[in-house]
């Protein structure tokens, strides 16, 4: 089965290599693919260096383009199944690994990397220790998302995720540029499809710090409620066999 | 549409028939030399952004409308007077500014759902920009990168 692994990057020239390697060395089989979203830093040369292909955005249009490319990549590419984690190191090869296993049994057409388990409360043995600001919005998000597809979501805003062909279709096709975390799993559940989550482990940044401040973050919630609250009267398209 | 602009009016309606002998406020005529004036001038200058390529004819219509619509307002203001009395505003000048404004909002709502589809079709032209170059950078690197396209680097390789 052919699998593309797509790693979205922004200014990630500290932690992109390592990234890349840590696919390899875990995922061998798969290609991959760095999606350069209009970075200023080396991250395009670093990557090319190390032997990943690259797709450079002329300029930066936000993860959810970045991710759109990716996945218009696979679907244009023919790949069975694709799998995307974040530029700054914290998300393990291995544990995306276990994602693209879910999706190559069948036994969901999209597939979320969790850092919580199902109960909600961190994986015992985490090394990731979610900051206040972004425990509330999680759990905001989380309610809502829980409202408008009547299934539990306990990672909204993960960015390791693996996917079939019709994810695929689907994402490339429509794909806030805004949103794109939550829209898109609003967006898969609603046309029928299977999103799974798998609880997984992740660890600190490697690099670089995290973009939410207080005011940042109450500012996502408020645009994700917006998109949230759009998305539920959105019309289905193609209803998809479940 | 302006329900509580209107009982807004009429509220202050006896103010203004205890100031003045009528209970109508028209438009003076000096108001409307200057608004036939500025109509004018307007659709010159919009005859002129097209003529030098600045504005697309597409997008000038509208414009060329609200031109056309201020010249009729200051040709004949019995129009406008039938336009406030619809809208149940004694003054004129109130109907006439309730009305620009509500067209102003709807145009730049226009824009705004332009500018939101000229994104999309920026970010598109972006992402396939970019999908083009690492398929010609898998074409190059063989099949090294582990590029999209195994068969082709192989038949390149042959």
């Amino acid at each position: 089965m052919r699998a593309l692994v797509f790693i979205p990057a922004w200014n990630e020239e500290a932690s992109v290599t390592e990234v890349i390697d840590d696919v390899r060395e875990h995922i061998p089989d798969a290609d991959l693919l760095v999606v350069d979203d209009g970075s200023t830093d080396a991250t395009a040369a670093r990557a090319r260096e190390a032997g990943a292909l690259v797709a450079s955005l002329p300029f930066n249009q936000g993860l959810g383009a970045a991710l759109q490319t990716g996945y218009l990549f696979a679907l244009r590419e023919g790949y069975q199944c694709c799998a995307h984690l974040d530029a700054d190191g914290q998300h393990p090869a291995s544990e995306v690994r276990r994602l693209l296993d879910e999706v190559a049994a069948d036994r969901a057409d999209l597939v979320i990397g969790s850092r919580y388990h199902a109960r909600g409360g961190p994986a015992a043995g985490d090394d990731y220790q979610p900051t206040i600001s972004r425990r509330i919005g999680t759990n905001v998000f989380r309610f809502f998302l829980t409202l408008a597809t009547r299934q539990r979501f306990t990672d909204t805003t993960s960015g390791m995720r693996a996917a079939n062909r019709r994810v695929m279709g689907l994402f490339s096709e429509n794909y806030s540029p805004d949103f794109a975390e939550i829209e898109s799993l609003q967006l898969a559940v609603r046309q029928g499809l299977r999103v799974e989550e798998v609880p997984v482990r992740m660890l600190e940044r490697a690099g670089g710090s995290s973009f939410l401040t207080p005011l940042r973050s109450s500012f996502f919630i408020f645009k994700g409620l917006v998109v949230l609250l759009v998305g539920m009267f959105r019309p289905r398209q193609v209803e998809v066999e479940r | 549409m302006s329900g509580p602009l209107a009982s807004a009016i009429d509220a202050a309606g006896p103010v203004l028939l205890a100031a003045g002998e009528e209970a109508k406020v028209h438009l003076t005529s000096q108001t409307r030399i200057l608004a036939a004036i500025l109509a004018v001038a307007f659709m010159v200058m919009i005859l002129d952004l097209i003529r030098r390529n600045r504005l697309q004819e597409r997008y000038s219509v509208v414009w060329f409308v609200a031109g056309l619509g201020m010249l009729a307002g200051a040709a004949f203001p019995g129009l406008l007077e039938l336009v406030a009395d619809v809208m149940g505003v004694r003054d004129t000048n109130v109907a006439l500014f309730s009305l620009i404004l509500l067209l102003l909002l709807g145009l730049a709502l226009n824009f705004s759902v332009i500018m939101s589809r000229q994104a999309a079709q920026i970010t598109r032209l972006a992402q396939e920009r970019a999908l083009e170059q690492a398929r010609r950078q898998s074409e190059r690197d063989g099949n090294d990168g582990g590029a999209g396209s195994a068969a082709a680097a192989q038949s390149s390789r042959s």
